[in-house]
Order: C-alpha cells, then sequence, then structure tokens
C-alpha cells in the first residue's frame, strides 16, 4: 500500500504532527531535519515543480535575511550594516525561522496533494453528512463558476460591450460579468435545488457514501505517528534552544538526541512506505 | 394496472385567467413508454410537475390524480425520491456533487441506505449505464451528454416505478440524444420501468412509443398509439411538426396505405414511387464573392501540454453566405468560433475579417461593424431588469426583423421562454452591425416555431448582406438554412461543401429525409424536397 492509499484519517494525522512539530518547535537541528526530508520527499514523489522549487528557495532567502537586518539583539557581532550591528544569534534565528517556514510549504504542498477532494469529503462526511454535502456541492460551484465566468467575458466582449481600453471601464466591465454570473447562478440554482428535492434531500435522516475503509495498517500508522510525535516533543521539551542574548542548546542530550531520531524517522515515514511498496513490487514483479 | 390516473385534473396558475392544463383525464399503464407532446406552454411540464409531488407549481388544482391507486399528494417524500424518478432538460444545473460516484450515490445518501448497500447500488447501475471509466472523474468535466446520462443514472440508483422526463435531449447533440433515448428504451425494456416522456426531438421517440399523447393549450387533443396520431395529423396541422420525417413525407404526397414512422419504413414507401427525375433543377449558385472569414492553418490549446483542441484548422466562409460548422458537442467548435471572433488566439497560424487580420483591428473596432458572436447561452448576454432596458440601443434592428418583441418589453429576460430568449440575444448581437454574425447553437433548446422562426430571421439576414456562421450540431436546422455545411471532427475541416452535397453525401451526420431518399434521389436532405421530387416524377406510379 502507497502513502496516499492508506485511509485519509491516517493521511491527515501524520500531516497534523509533522506540521505541529515543524511549526512548534525551534530546534535548529530538528528544523534542519524537517527542511532537508520535506525537500527529499518532494523529490522523490514529483509533488513539486521546479517552479515551487524556486518559490520556496526564494522564500528561505528571503526569511533568512530579514531577521538579521531588522534585529539587533544577541552579544556576538558579526559585522555592521547601515551602521547597526549583525548578530550571530540574530542570524541563527533567521535561518531556523526561514527553515521552519520553507518546510512547512513543502509539507502543506504534500498534504494539498495527497488530500484530494473526496477525501476532504470524507473526513467530514464521518462527523456530518450535512457538511459533507456541502462541501462537495461549494466544489462543484468553483469549478462551475470559473467555466461561467470566461463564457460571460467572451460574450459581452464579442458584443462590443467590453472594454479593457482603461482601468474604470476594466473595472466596470469586470463588475458588470459579476453581476451577471450571480443572477444567472442564482436562477439555475432553482434546477439545482428541485432535483435535490426530487431526488429525497431532507426526507429524513441522511447517510454518507465513501469508498474508503479503515485497515489494520491505518490504525498502527496512526499509533507509530503518535509515539513518534511524542517521543520527539519530548525531545524538543527536554533540549530547548535560546537564542537570545547567547545562543545555547542543550542538543546531545540523550533526550535531545532521541527525539532528532524518533523526528528523522517520523519525516521519513511516508517514504519508507513507498519504498517498502516499490521493492514488494519488483519482487512480485521478478516472481512471474 | 394502471400505474398513473388522472381524472379530470385542472390547474390555474395563481396569477392566471386560463387554465394551464383543462380537464385532462388519462391512464398510464405499468410498464408503458409515453411520449408527451406539445408546443411550449401547452402545459406539458406543467403536468410533468404534477406528477411528482415536490416539484408541484403553486396554484389551483382540481381533480384526481393517483398514483399507483392513491392519491399522489399522499406520498411521503421518501416514497416519492425512491418511487417517481424525474430528470430535467438542463444537464448541468441538475448536478448537485462534483464527483460521478458521489452524484450516483446522492439518492440513495438522502433515503438513508447503509454504505454497504450504496456501494452495491452504485456499483450495478455504473456498469449497467457504462459509466465505470468516469467514476473518479469531477462532474463538471463530463460531456453534455455524459451529464444527462448520469443524471438519468443517478435517478435510476433508487430503482423507481416511473420517469419523468421533461425534455431530456432538449441540449444534446443528435448523437448523443440518440443514445440517450436508446438507453430510456432498454431501461424501458428490460427493467419494466413506466416512461413518460416530453419531447421536441420526435424522430427517434415518435416509432418506440406505446403512446403518443399531444396537448396543445392544456387539451389533450390526441391520445392514441403513435399510428393512429401519425394518421390522424394531417399536412398543414399544427402539430405537423411533431410527426418523424418518413410521416411528413408521406402526408405531403398524400400518400396511401400505412404510415411510415421510420427511416426504413419511410424508404419501402418511397420506393413505390418513381426516380427517373432524380434531382431538382435549380439555379446555379452564384460565383463565390470576396471572402469573409479566412482562418488558415489553426493550431490551438487551452494548456500548454494539453492536446489540440484545433489542429491545422482552415477554413473560408465568402461574404453573404450562411455557413454551417456540424459537429459533436464537446469536439472544439465552440473553441472555433472563439478563435474565430478573436476572443482566444491561436498559437500557429492567420485568422483574417475581410482580408485584414484579426490583430489589425484596432482598438475594439473589431467588435463594432465587423464581426459578432451570439454565444450559446443567452444568460450570459443579460444585464438588465426587464427587455426593454435589454434592448435599449437596438431600437435600428427592431424594425427590420420579421418578429415583435415589443409585448414582451417589460418582462425579465429570465422568465423569457428558450426561443424568445434567443431572439432577445440577437437583437443585442446585431446591435452593432455586424458584417460576419457568428451563432453558437443557436437552435439548441428550442421547440418547432422558434426554430422556424430563428430560420426566417437567418434568412432575412442574408437577404441584407450578412454573413452567417453557424456553429451548429443540428443537421435538421442547417438543412433549411445554409448555404454550405462543414463537418468539424479531430480539431479541423473535415469536409466543406454545398448543403445539398454535404447532406446527401454524408451516412450518419444527415437529416432523416436524406437517410430516407439517398438510394433513389439527389439531394432531398428535407421533407419538403423529397415530396416536391415525388411530385415531379408524377407521384404514384
Amino acid at each position: 500500500m502507497r502513502f496516499t492509499q492508506l485511509n485519509p484519517f491516517a493521511v491527515t494525522v501524520y500531516y497534523v504532527c509533522i506540521l505541529a512539530v515543524t511549526m512548534f518547535s525551534m530546534n535548529p537541528f530538528l528544523l534542519c531535519i524537517a527542511l532537508v526530508t520535506s525537500v527529499l520527499s518532494a523529490v522523490l514523489t514529483h509533488t513539486a515543480n521546479r517552479k515551487n522549487h524556486l518559490f520556496s528557495l526564494a522564500v528561505f532567502v528571503v526569511a533568512a535575511a530579514l531577521n538579521p537586518i531588522f534585529v539587533h539583539k544577541g552579544l556576538t557581532v558579526l559585522f555592521y550594516f547601515n551602521g547597526n550591528p549583525v548578530t550571530l544569534e540574530a542570524t541563527l534565528y533567521g535561518l531556523s525561522a526561514a527553515m521552519m517556514l520553507t518546510s512547512a510549504l513543502y509539507r502543506l504542498r504534500d498534504l494539498s496533494k495527497a488530500l484530494t477532494s473526496d477525501k476532504v469529503l470524507y473526513l467530514f462526511g464521518r462527523f456530518s453528512p450535512k457538511l459533507a454535502l456541502l462541501l462537495s456541492m461549494t466544489l462543484r460551484f468553483v469549478s462551475l463558476l470559473r467555466v461561467r465566468w470566461r463564457r460571460i467575458q467572451d460574450s459581452q466582449k464579442a458584443l462590443g460591450l467590453y472594454d479593457d481600453g482603461n482601468l474604470i471601464d476594466a473595472v466596470r466591465g469586470r463588475a458588470r460579468v459579476l453581476s451577471i454570473l450571480i443572477t444567472w447562478t442564482l436562477e439555475n440554482g432553482i434546477v439545482t435545488a428541485e432535483s435535490m428535492e426530487s431526488r429525497g434531500y431532507n426526507s429524513g435522516r441522511r447517510t454518507s457514501y465513501a469508498v474508503y475503509r479503515v485497515h489494520a495498517a491505518d490504525v498502527l500508522f496512526i499509533l507509530v505517528c503518535l509515539s513518534l510525535t511524542a517521543l520527539t516533543a519530548a525531545g524538543i521539551w527536554q533540549s530547548k534552544a535560546v537564542y537570545y542574548p547567547e545562543f545555547d542548546m542543550r542538543l546531545f542530550s540523550p533526550w535531545g538526541l532521541a527525539g532528532a531520531a524518533a523526528f528523522t524517522l517520523l519525516s521519513v515515514l511516508p517514504l519508507i512506505i513507498n519504498i517498502k511498496e516499490a521493492i514488494r513490487w519488483r519482487l512480485l514483479l521478478s516472481k512471474t | 394496472m394502471a400505474l398513473v390516473t388522472l381524472k379530470n385534473l385542472s390547474f390555474t396558475y395563481p396569477n392566471g385567467y386560463t387554465k394551464a392544463l383543462s380537464d385532462i383525464s388519462l391512464t398510464i399503464e405499468s410498464g408503458a413508454f409515453v411520449t408527451l407532446m406539445g408546443a411550449t406552454g401547452s402545459g406539458k411540464s406543467t403536468l410533468l410537475r404534477l406528477l411528482k409531488p415536490e416539484l408541484r407549481q403553486n396554484g389551483n388544482i382540481t381533480g384526481t390524480a393517483l398514483f399507483d391507486g392513491e392519491e399522489i399528494t399522499k406520498l411521503s417524500p421518501r416514497d416519492s425520491a425512491r418511487r417517481i424518478g424525474y430528470v430535467a432538460q438542463n444537464p448541468d444545473e441538475q448536478l448537485v456533487t462534483d464527483k460521478v460516484w458521489h452524484e450516483l450515490a446522492f439518492t440513495l445518501e438522502n433515503l438513508g441506505y447503509k454504505r454497504a448497500d450504496i456501494a452495491r447500488r452504485v456499483g450495478e447501475t455504473a456498469a449497467y449505464f457504462d459509466l465505470e471509466p468516469l467514476m473518479e472523474r469531477d462532474t463538471s468535466t463530463l460531456s453534455g451528454g455524459e451529464k444527462q446520462l448520469l443524471n438519468l443514472a443517478a435517478v435510476m440508483a433508487a430503482d423507481p416505478e416511473l420517469l419523468l422526463l421533461d425534455e431530456p435531449t432538449a441540449q444534446l447533440d443528435p448523437i448523443a440524444a440518440a443514445r440517450f433515448i436508446d438507453t430510456i428504451h432498454r431501461l424501458n425494456r428490460e427493467t419494466g420501468v413506466t416512461v413518460l416522456i416530453c419531447e421536441h426531438r420526435t424522430e427517434e421517440l415518435f416509432p418506440l412509443s406505446d403512446r403518443v399523447i399531444i396537448l396543445d393549450h392544456g387539451q389533450l387533443t390526441f391520445d392514441d398509439i403513435p399510428r393512429k396520431v401519425a394518421e390522424s395529423i394531417g399536412c398543414d396541422s399544427p402539430y405537423t411538426s411533431f410527426l418523424p420525417t418518413a410521416a411528413r413525407i408521406f402526408h405531403q404526397v398524400s400518400g396511401r396505405g400505412e404510415i411510415p414512422l421510420t427511416v426504413r419504413e419511410g424508404q419501402r414507401f418511397i420506393a413505390r414511387y418513381g426516380n427517373s427525375v432524380r434531382s431538382l433543377s435549380e439555379p446555379k449558385p452564384s460565383d463565390k464573392n470576396e471572402i469573409a472569414l479566412s482562418m488558415k492553418n489553426i493550431r490551438f490549446r487551452y494548456d500548454r501540454n494539453g492536446a489540440d483542441i484545433l489542429s491545422d484548422l482552415d477554413l473560408t466562409v465568402y461574404s453573404g453566405e450562411v455557413f454551417a460548422l456540424l459537429g459533436a458537442n464537446g469536439a472544439g467548435k465552440s473553441t472555433m468560433a472563439a478563435v474565430a471572433a478573436g476572443l482566444r488566439k491561436p498559437y500557429y497560424g492567420k485568422v483574417a475579417l475581410f482580408s485584414k487580420p484579426l490583430k489589425d483591428y484596432k482598438n475594439g473596432s473589431l467588435y463594432q461593424h465587423n464581426l459578432s458572436l451570439l454565444p450559446q447561452d443567452a444568460e450570459s448576454v443579460f444585464i438588465r431588469e426587464t427587455v426593454k432596458e435589454e434592448l435599449k440601443g437596438c431600437e435600428h434592428i427592431l424594425d427590420s426583423l420579421p418578429f415583435d418583441l415589443s409585448p414582451l418589453s417589460a418582462r425579465h429576460p429570465y422568465d423569457l421562454s428558450g426561443g424568445e430568449r434567443q431572439l432577445v440575444a440577437l437583437c443585442k448581437a446585431l446591435s452593432t452591425d455586424p458584417r460576419l454574425l457568428i451563432m453558437d447553437e443557436p437552435s439548441k433548446g428550442l421547440d418547432a416555431n422558434a426554430k422556424a422562426l430563428l430560420i426566417q430571421v437567418i434568412g432575412q439576414l442574408k437577404s441584407d448582406g450578412v454573413t452567417v456562421l453557424l456553429i451548429t450540431h443540428d443537421t435538421e436546422f442547417a438543412a433549411l438554412c445554409a448555404d454550405r455545411c462543414a463537418l468539424f471532427a479531430q480539431g479541423r475541416i473535415a469536409a466543406a461543401d454545398t448543403t445539398e452535397r454535404f447532406l446527401s453525401g454524408n451516412r450518419f451526420y444527415t437529416t432523416a429525409a436524406s437517410r430516407i431518399t439517398r438510394a433513389r434521389y439527389d439531394g432531398a436532405y428535407t421533407a419538403h424536397r423529397a415530396a416536391r421530387l415525388i411530385e415531379e416524377n408524377g407521384g404514384m406510379r
């Protein structure tokens, strides 16, 4: 089973754990691990293209540079910039923040690819079938409105009513397109409402259908995730990083090392699952 | 056993003085396939809606309507949802959810079925309707025909006893429509579901119905087996347009014997007549004029990594002609119209209007006095609250057109019928005095009368010197108004020719009249032309 084939609930738990650790710890060592593993998994699972990577790099550079430029706390002065001291501590803090931001971005992108709309729906459907339906309808509407917006713009333009010539005309044109879009959608919404009612919507208790099931592997995966996160949290607690006035961190305490190890394992868990799957597939192929 | 019984049923809208339905009495046997016909406003939709409690319109109802021996209004919402299925005209608006599998499960979810039961029902329904390959798709990515098939499947998933269909194929191209009607027919034969269908498209429906009912101004005028109804409707009756082509030819030549309903029966019928004169003698079309629109080697795609929608397309439209571009829905015809109208830029190739490249029309001059596009959805044109405000600036057009919109001036554009909407939108498109008018599916969803009026308008435009490019899937419509036709397939123009040669040459993408007569006559692509040829051959042999 590939990682994305796990039950959506398990996938969600995983990302909540990893994002929580990444966003709430300012431990540079852990953040370094977080960044390297998130880039690695993005590259190996092809969830980011070249544009995404470049964007992440830009975010990293800007985030890392901002802190030392504007924050002058810290004892170790590296050099003076515009008459202001640039300190080692502020630079380190900036680097940590940049690592945190960049790796969180990568993970969030992974998450949005892993949790497709019907998986989100399934998650909500467990708690509220009505909310799930609302979400599904909204998703349908988003693509419907996009198509319609385009069509209205086209027909207004071809009737000579739409002019991009100057800003005021352009704004007026957009406003008109929006007003048509709203009228059209509301008018036709009646048909959708009738279709829902004639198919028994609101006729009593509703169930929610989904194509996902919960397997033992999902439960096991969640347990592993949670215990690794707990271990990491303990590690963070024991080896807190202090940046100002002077950088200090008890990195090589036993707890700190255990936490780092646990976090590394947690970070590459999806990769391990996928690699195991790939090996098994190879074996199956070689047998036939 | 009677599944539906109506006794002296009348219906009046709350504001109306005239009855929308008056004194309707009929019974529909369980397992019957009944077709309901009538012009727009004849009350057929109202009748259909009276049979589904949730969809009943406000108004005054007298008489009784029984479903399975019980008053219809006594059905609980759950029973009504399960036992009576309803599919309407617009494929898009009836869809509720974003995924195909979810749409199939929707009714069952509402009825509170268990997950395992839903899984089984959804699975078997998908298999029956051949929707398996589409299950994971977003509903918005389906073609019109697929959407409508999904709407039908979603309703059938609940296993209803009565299926009500309100013009389900009005928005579909002929091939998708024929497939849809086949599916309904198969359902009726294989599951015994009772079908009551309203339709304008009668070519396929007429012969396979058990009964045909015709409504006129809320009154039941015909209720009989199809052949009897076809016999009783004469040549000059207001209902002639409801008949299939074979029956129309039969009436026009005052045929004797059993009336033909299908293409095959029609072929047998005309075989009785001579064919020494094979084609009508007609004045040769005048020499080719100036080129109005020229498209050369056009290549277009929406997405850099996507497939070409238009690939190496060449098209020439001459000034003063009516040119019809035919092809299935979703093949890219509308994209071609958008490229021709300068709304999309091709990545390769040249588009020129009256020998001037499109990009040389500066400052929106392209859309003033040169080119206008009547879009597929008239809704996308309307901005104002009333027809009168909508038509401001179009006054100079209104006088020259063969219809009168003034009775509608106080109405909201959305309250008009499909045909009326199309006319108002057309006036707006003509307000810039275009030399080339591109019409995207103008006949979609129109009834026979509205179509006839539209054909008259196109004739008028042509005589005023406007070049018309029709983008349509409606071969019967193109046959009646186009000078030249072309088939759009695989992103290019497959064959451009005069309407006569085009329709006589095609086997599938042609009119019913052409299919009936092609073995014996040339160029008899409308019922009228076929009848004239039979008469020139001296009528009955």
